[in-house]
């Protein structure tokens, strides 16, 4: 393998990107921390303001300002679809955050977080840790009993989350359990006009009988396995085929997040040969947050002259599940009469630019009613292990989401990241607010399961 | 001018006051600040003032460190930095001026700054001074959709009072590019505009009371809806760039949203035959909302955004034209424009079919300035307005400009409005090319002050400009301009540097000498039909002027019932307002520029010619209502309107006072919140009844639609339709007539009616009995005026007394107007500070102070 130039200079190299910006300032009001804090530092534009200072030399890396307020940023990416100059932000974050952790070192939770969760082995040794103890519903007890004080945030947070991640009351039953009622309802038919002309209109769009690969995720299959299974159900429904591969590990979002741009690209690198190795069409991802880093690989790997082009056809090949349902059709299911809150994942909707396709799966429910919510645009506050990390601030975006969804007057809230959906459920049970979350593709999977879609192929 | 300001690095001193505040960058919100830098030392920030700033506003709304300083060294013009000794975010008008009394004990120069979008580098900071931010001050405060009018904290993001003002079927009109993200205050420091100000006029026009934090740190509240104003300071204040103090609230009106739109696209092979569609489409008496022009560069970078509208790549111009109203008859106005667009040379015409296609169209128009991101790595706006007449001269100039200088030129700009947007594209690396990027953007300001335009429109003066302010002000203007500021702000520390030149520079150093009016010339003196504009000598009579415009199909939409016999310099001086006011504006609305024969600094010429003028401040303003007291007015430029095709006044009577009648009160409440948004409403008040008169106006489509709508609203209800009988509509009414005072003795009542409803108004003004000669009411303004027989004070009547104590404590607001001496009544209600104010600005405008009784009989507000 060669030496990749630019990994471990963060920003250095990056002065294009970061020309980029006008400094019109349309971003701002896009920014989460920015509407709770109206610091201008606080703003991506003032972020990138102060990447340019360090990359051209005028403030240290090492410098408080540069430090706290890189290390503030949600990631949520809201900036990127409202600039008008195509600031690539994502990309430049991981950047700063390489140049901020070169400087400074990691905080305690961002390295615990990667240690778990960055190798194979002890991210599924936590995630069945975790699935242990949720199951004694500890975790549960514990985030309704602790008091909110200082020293108890991190087990309370942390208690609460693990505590969110079990399955929604509408989707319990969806792998065996009760049989539902109505087996011999008439299933609707997804029209394979429809199907054809997606199919058609869209020559590199995946198609009926494409070969998907999935990516297993780390949190996704230690503690939301079930969604992974929801997956799989829906997409033969819809008449793709599921390869199985070995799984190459954790796509490397966490380590590019935290700046460990190396480890990221050594991920990267992995998944790509991985792919590789396999006939599959499409990989399909069921977190948006993995997602959105394995369509930001070509960039990842833009100065690996051997890796380049091998990142660019992989990152063609990157589909949100939802997607990949949604250009099927998808198939309709058995009534589910619920009115569900959908919550966009910041990494979905701004990083992926993935807005219709998660609707369609939800309507592909009959029964189904979507309510509008407050700000659903705006980020949840999960953003990885921002809620131990910045407890106040997370704790007020968390708070605002949490409300303006209690307030919708869902039954469900649905959201297509495990961050998003421990994040949410964990503030609203903080909250005293019983309301499930689940995956979109979990209700689609429970409406083919109520239609017997499942039966009749067993 | 436009040199880089450099960076004031080095080591910036900010004490580190332990105090149990919260963080900074030090560390997380809600923890301790740890680790800020301390020293201290020359140019830093006294300890001590910091030290009280804190105590003051708390910890994390007091930035020190210089790293965070950083993001604060510009706006959305990164030419110029210059790092804040602090940065200050307080969360309401108390703590801002708490902070800013003491900054200017200190001698602190103090800097306001919204969200930074502002493309004049007004929001840099001055040497050693503190930047105050309103982001944390973004509390809508109160919307009543009866009223129309909002209040709001500075901080508030002109879109989202637009959203707010969507759920009541109401709009915010002024739509500056950047209204996604700018602030409210921001647009009042720079009375913004935008594409929509073609039809509705800029910011100034919207704003009716403003909450400033002045001078010395004082609160001053001025204006406002419920309040009768003497001399226009909300108009004067709008606009001042920040160096007349900082708005903190801000009330607004709001207008009923349009309840249909027509956008069209029409695509040109260049800039020249784009600009004479304007001109035939404004000349043809069409208003569009708005008409937007794009060159070709503009049209590469947009296209190449995340925001490609689907402008073809290959034309040489495209114009955006929209078209609002009722739906009646918008159709044929598009069709109009569009066979107007295909005559001057059109190779296409699209109309968007559906909302989405709306927004791809303008979205590409409101991004085209990021956009350009994509392109270049540096890019200068420059920002002018010229009389729209010259449009396609101008444009084929600064096509040479870019073409002698060798720069990368490209141009999007409100064209109906004349007002221009040329893009240099440079790399500021480049020392060359920032050299003839600064060449080029003069060469340009040059050739429209010489079309007779001006050198901003709508983008402000800031640092990039003021060394262009002698292009288009004399000396002696500027030094008003000057004395004015020092009225607002004696200690001048608000945003020092900022609008006017430090000293006179080359350019022209004589006068812009006012071209001798002569006395008794009752010739209309220059009326330019294309640009809907006219220049009129002060003694023309009214009517004069109006016969000279109605003969050209236009008018001056100012109708005030008492005006009869009146000259230009009468109505200006006293700026009476009638029942067109709420839709139209008042006269501050329709005036342009003005010449003043001031007592203490000879002949002044204010303002300009063109729609859109911020360079400097707007003291043209404060002339309408000044009542002799800056000087004789000796020649005004006014905005004009295109004649409407069609004319309809529906009238149905209702009983006077209205207590007691809570179906009356009901009706005139569905009225003013109909969709349909006639020309006026008013209600007429006699002895035993009142009367509704509704005056629709438009296109004989629109008119005969919009009055079917209503009739069914009304039982009983007269129509009377025809052509439009232009001005003087109101006068040759027999309202008109009981209010046209042939005694210039009798005053006129003006009541605001603040919290007091429509009934109890009535019924005070009922119980005057028989001093009362006429008296109307407008409904959407909540505003009665009354005529009264007799000279008086109200000491003489307890009624009256007892009408105004009333009203007062409902927190209305009553004033008399008198014709002759012209002054106000007694116990006009104001707080000493803005009378001060008034007297301060006065002498500064007339260049003498002004000791009480003037010779002429007129005060100066007390």
């Amino acid at each position: 393998m060669s030496v990749p130039t630019g990994s471990g200079h963060g920003l250095l190299g990056q002065e294009e990107r970061l020309m980029a910006c006008v400094h019109c300032g349309f971003c701002l009001p896009a920014c989460p921390t920015y509407r709770v804090l109206g610091d201008e530092a606080d703003s991506p534009r003032g972020r990138l303001h102060l990447m340019r200072a360090v990359s051209e030399g005028r403030l240290p890396a090492s410098d408080p300002a540069f430090q706290t307020h890189i290390d503030r940023c949600l990631g949520c990416r809201a900036c990127e679809p409202v600039c008008p100059s195509g600031v690539q932000y994502g990309v430049l974050l991981e950047h700063a955050r390489e140049t901020a952790r070169e400087a400074r070192g990691s905080g305690p939770a961002t390295r615990g977080l990667l240690a778990v969760f960055g190798r194979r082995w002890s991210s599924r040794l936590a995630g069945g840790l975790g699935r242990l103890l949720r199951a004694t519903r500890l975790p549960a007890l514990l985030a309704r009993v602790l008091p909110d004080v200082a020293g108890l945030h991190a087990i309370r947070t942390g208690m609460a989350m693990l505590a969110a991640s079990a399955p929604g009351r509408s989707v319990r039953n969806a792998s065996g359990g009760e049989p539902a009622g109505a087996l011999d309802r008439p299933v609707p038919e997804a029209g394979p006009e429809g199907a054809s002309d997606l199919a058609s209109a869209a020559v590199a769009g995946p198609t009926t009988g494409d070969r998907v690969a999935l990516l297993p995720g780390c949190v996704q299959a230690g503690l939301f396995g079930r969604v992974g299974e929801a997956v799989r159900r829906t997409l033969a429904v819809n008449g793709y085929q599921v390869v199985e591969r070995p799984d190459p590990g954790c796509c490397g979002a966490l380590h590019a997040h935290a700046g460990e741009l190396s480890a990221a690209r050594d991920a990267a690198r992995r998944h790509i040969a991985a792919l590789e190795a396999t006939d599959a069409d499409w990989v399909g991802v069921d977190a948006a947050g993995c997602g959105a880093a394995m369509k930001g690989y070509d960039a990842l790997l833009e100065d690996d002259p051997e890796w380049r082009d091998r990142a660019a056809a992989f990152v063609s090949r990157v589909r949100d599940v939802t997607e990949l349902l949604a250009a099927a059709g998808p198939r309709a299911g058995a009534s589910l009469e619920m009115a569900v809150a959908y919550d966009p994942p910041c990494h979905l909707l701004h990083a992926q630019g993935v807005r219709e396709a998660p609707l369609r799966v939800l309507d592909a429910v009959p029964g189904v009613r979507r309510v509008p919510v407050e700000n659903a645009e705006g980020c949840c506050g999960g953003a990885g292990v921002y809620g131990l990390t910045h407890r106040e601030l997370g704790g007020v975006i968390g708070r605002a989401k949490a409300k303006a969804l209690s307030a919708s007057g869902a039954d469900a809230v649905a959201t297509g990241n495990p961050g998003c959906m421990m994040q949410i459920r964990a503030t609203l049970l903080l909250e005293g607010v019983d309301l499930e979350v689940v995956h979109p593709v979990e209700l689609l999977d429970e409406s083919y399961r109520r239609a017997g879609l499942y039966d009749e192929r067993e | 001018m436009s040199r880089d300001m450099g960076d004031r690095r080095g080591p910036l001193e900010a004490p580190a006051p332990s105090i149990d505040g919260v963080g900074g960058s030090g560390g997380e919100v809600g923890r301790p600040n740890r680790a800020t830098p301390t020293a201290t030392g020359e140019g830093g920030l006294p300890v001590a003032v910091a030290a009280r700033l804190v105590e003051a506003l708390g910890r994390e709304a007091v930035i020190l460190e210089p790293g965070r300083l950083l993001t604060y060294e510009s706006d959305a013009l990164p030419r110029f930095r210059r790092l804040p000794l602090a940065v200050l975010l307080p969360r309401d008008t108390a703590e801002t001026a708490a902070a800013v009394r003491i900054l200017i004990e200190a001698g602190v120069p103090v800097t306001p700054r919204g969200a930074g979008t502002g493309l004049s580098g007004g929001a840099v900071a001055a040497e050693g001074g503190v930047v105050v931010g309103t982001s944390r001050m973004t509390r809508i405060l109160s919307l009543d959709p009866l009223r129309r009018v909002a209040r709001v904290q500075a901080g508030v993001v002109n879109a989202d009072l637009g959203r707010a003002a969507a759920e009541h079927g109401l709009h915010y009109a002024p739509d500056p590019s950047s209204q996604s993200a700018c602030t409210l205050g921001g647009n009042v420091g720079e009375n913004a505009g935008g594409p929509h100000c073609l039809k509705y006029g800029v910011t100034t026009r919207y704003v009716s009371g403003l909450t400033v934090v002045g001078g010395r740190g004082e609160i001053l509240e001025l204006g406002g809806a419920d309040r009768v104003e003497d001399l226009d300071l909300t108009g004067l204040f709008v606009g001042s760039e920040g160096r007349f103090g900082l708005a903190t609230e801000i009330e607004v009106r709001l207008m009923p949203r349009p309840r249909a739109v027509r956008t069209l696209l029409a695509v040109f092979d260049g800039m020249e035959a784009a600009g004479s569609a304007v001109s035939m489409i404004i000349a043809r008496g069409l208003l569009p909302a708005a008409l937007e022009m794009m060159d070709r560069g503009s049209i590469e970078a947009v296209e190449a955004s995340v925001f490609a509208a689907g402008y073809p790549t290959d034309a040489g111009a495209v114009l955006v034209v929209e078209f609002d109203g009722t739906e009646a008859g918008l159709d044929a106005e598009a069709e109009l424009a569009e066979a107007l667009c295909l005559d001057a040379g059109a190779s296409l015409v699209r109309r968007a079919r559906s909302e989405s296609e709306r927004e791809a169209l303008w979205r590409g128009r409101k991004k085209a300035y990021g956009a350009f991101g994509r392109i270049t790595p540096d890019l200068m706006v420059q920002d002018a307005t010229v009389p729209r007449s010259t449009l396609p001269r101008v444009l084929r100039e600064i096509v040479e400009i870019g073409e002698r200088h060798g720069v990368r030129l490209a141009n999007v700009f409100h064209a109906g409005d004349g007002n221009l947007h040329p893009k240099i594209l440079f790399d500021r690396r480049v020392p060359e090319q920032v050299e003839r990027m600064e060449r080029a953007s003069k060469a340009i300001m040059e050739v429209c002050v010489r079309a007779g335009g001006t050198i901003t429109g709508e983008h402000g003066v800031g640092l990039d400009k003021r060394a262009y302010m002698p292009l288009v002000h004399g000396p002696r203007e500027l030094e008003v301009m000057g004395a004015v500021q020092r009225a607002f702000d004696p200690a001048a520390l608000w945003n020092p540097g900022k609008v006017l030149p430090d000293e006179p520079e080359d350019g022209p150093a004589e006068d812009r000498a006012p071209e001798p009016v002569r006395r008794g010339d009752l010739q209309v003196l220059e009326h330019s039909v294309e640009d809907l504009t006219v220049r009129v000598g002060g003694e023309v009579p009214l009517t004069r002027l109006e016969e000279a415009l109605g003969a050209a199909g236009q008018w001056l939409p100012l109708d005030a019932p008492d005006i009869d016999g009146w000259t230009v310099a009468d109505v200006v001086g006293r700026a009476p307002w009638g029942p067109l006011a709420p839709t139209f504006g008042r006269i501050r609305d329709l005036i342009l520029g003005a010449v003043v024969d001031t007592p203490g600094r000879g002949p002044l010429r204010l303002g300009g010619r063109v729609m859109k003028n911020v360079a400097g401040f707007d003291l043209v303003r404060a002339v309408p209502g000044s009542r002799g007291r800056f000087g004789a007015i000796r020649e005004v430029v006014f905005r004009l309107m295109p004649l409407p095709g069609a004319h309809a006044v529906l009238t149905t009577d209702l009983p006077f006072p209205l207590d007691g009648h809570a179906e009356a009160v009901e009706l005139l409440r569905r009225l003013v919140t109909h969709p349909v948004q006639p020309a006026s409403l008013v209600r007429e008040l006699g002895p035993t009844g009142s009367r509704i008169r509704i005056r629709i106006l438009g296109s004989p489509a629109s008119v005969a639609s919009e009055c079917a709508e209503l009739r069914g609203l009304l039982r009983e209800a007269s129509t009377w339709e025809g052509p439009a009988p232009g001005s003087g509509f109101w006068r040759r009414d027999p309202l008109g007539e009981a209010l046209a005072s042939e005694d210039p003795e009798r005053p006129v009542l003006e009541i605001r009616g603040g919290g007091a409803d429509v009934p109890e108004v009535d019924a005070g003004i009922a119980d005057l009995g028989p001093i009362v000669v006429g008296a109307y009411h407008l409904p959407l303004w909540h505003v009665w005026r009354v005529q009264l027989g007799v000279p008086s004070d109200w000491a003489d009547h307890p009624e009256l007394s007892s009408l105004v104590d009333r009203i007062r404590s409902a927190g209305g607001d009553v004033g008399f107007h008198r014709a002759a001496p012209a002054a106000w009544g007694p116990d006009r209600r104001v707080a000493a500070e803005v009378a001060a104010l008034e007297g301060r600005v006065v002498a500064a405008v007339a260049g003498r102070e002004v000791d009480g009784a003037r010779p002429d009989g007129t005060g100066a507000g007390r």
